[in-house]
């Protein structure tokens, strides 16, 4: 869920940046002569290439709006638009986050299990670890695979290798296991706690 | 791996072999899970940032552009008159030339403009996260760069003679500037350069930083 919206938050950007690219390149080589100055021989079509030109005539502008299609177009495409942009805004706004888990019983009949739960057991059992001084857990993926998302806080003298090793090996081991999962991947990312160093000598 | 799902103590170690996933039947879905896991750097590579603020602000300014555009076209077919900077605006690009300042200024923009957001889409960003060697089969772990400068001063605080020490850590580098008020400046470079080096091991980072230590004594009062 979260690489989907990675992978459109980037693709949606580069599109935007290709076609601003395009644009002002295209305007800049028109506006600056480079064609004429370079011996390009462009073809015939191509916008904007004498210094004379103008961004948009009104013959261009006007050239459809005596069609009757024309303005319905317009419109329906704006608002295909607005609402492309609007779902896009909103989905930054959103945090995915999983409400509920699918537990296997083995029986044949399935239990929820709720994702706030889990998310306390493993931020507790995390900040209990050696070294840790706290601990965000968050829930995400899919009912039946979820991920973790764990930002830790990392205490004054911690080993940042151990403390990743038994955070796998201990808290989400647990909660794999409590919760019958095969697996349950995740992303961990280390902060540290801003302190005073401590003289030895 | 039939017996798969009563061993749920048996961990998949992280190849990319979607064989045994894709032949057992309640699987679901690991197989693309993980191909969009590895589209994503593999396992020790970069933390890729989701891009959110970037994307926000470009699908709010797109999101005002054609929401007052699709207003004023609705406007207009409705029998009201246009707005002022419709009737301006296309008169100003019906026309300036191309060769005046503004317009090659706001086109020299738009390019800038868009190489930026080209490299925002391209590139992973969250350059003070450096990913760790994947110790943990599942787990994916990064380690922020102050946290790293941290760790590595508490260690660099506990050779003896060392007096305070202020420590760079950069992507590729972790840079040590000592204070040394007693033991000789190079016994004291040396046991910094062992207890860094050990620290550096300790950091379990994916690509190990170059060390280097600067140590000085403190200025005369």
């Amino acid at each position: 869920m979260r690489r989907i919206s990675t992978t459109v938050n980037r693709v949606l950007l580069g599109v935007v940046g290709v076609v601003l690219l395009g644009t002002g390149g295209l305007v800049l080589l028109g506006g600056l002569n480079l064609p004429a100055k370079e011996h390009l021989d462009l073809p015939a079509h191509w916008p904007w290439s004498r210094p004379g030109d103008v961004l948009l005539s009104a013959q261009q502008r006007t050239r459809w709006t005596g069609q009757g299609w024309w303005w319905p177009s317009v419109i329906a495409a704006l608002a295909v638009l607005v609402l492309l942009m609007l779902w896009w805004l909103l989905s930054q706004l959103r945090r995915h986050r999983l409400h509920e888990i699918l537990v296997d019983s083995g029986d044949g009949e399935g239990a929820t299990l709720r994702g706030r739960a889990l998310e306390g057991v493993l931020a507790a059992e995390t900040e209990a670890l050696d070294g840790v001084d706290r601990a965000g857990v968050l829930l995400t993926g899919r009912r039946r695979e979820p991920r973790v998302r764990a930002r830790l806080a990392l205490a004054p003298h911690a080993d940042p290798g151990t403390v990743v090793r038994r955070l796998s090996d201990e808290a989400v081991a647990h909660a794999r296991r409590s919760a019958g999962l095969d697996r349950l991947p995740g992303d961990v990312r280390l902060r540290a706690v801003k302190h005073r160093p401590e003289r030895v000598s | 791996m039939s017996d798969d799902a009563q061993q749920p103590d048996t961990r998949r170690l992280p190849t990319l072999d979607p064989a045994p996933d894709a032949s057992a039947e309640g699987a679901g879905g690991p197989p693309d899970e993980a191909a969009t896991d590895t589209a994503g750097g593999g396992r020790a590579g970069r933390f890729w940032s989701a891009r959110r603020v970037p994307a926000a602000v470009v699908a709010l300014v797109l999101l005002a552009a054609a929401g007052l555009l699709l207003y004023d076209v609705v406007a207009v077919r409705a029998h009201h008159p246009a707005m002022a900077w419709r009737r301006w605006l296309a008169r100003e690009l019906a026309t300036r030339h191309l060769d005046t300042p503004w317009v090659l200024a706001a086109a020299a923009l738009a390019l800038v403009l868009g190489i930026w957001l080209i490299v925002l889409a391209v590139t992973p960003g969250l350059r003070r996260v450096l990913p760790m060697r994947p110790t943990a089969p599942d787990l994916r772990a990064g380690l922020d760069r102050a946290a790293a400068a941290l760790v590595l001063r508490d260690r660099a605080m506990e050779v003896a003679g060392v007096q305070s020490v202020r420590m760079k850590v950069s992507r590729r580098k972790a840079k040590a500037h000592a204070v040394s008020h007693f033991r000789g400046l190079d016994e004291v470079r040396a046991d910094l350069g062992v207890a860094l080096g050990e620290g550096l091991r300790q950091l379990g980072l994916a690509h190990r930083l170059g060390l280097t230590v600067h140590v000085r004594r403190p200025k005369k009062r």
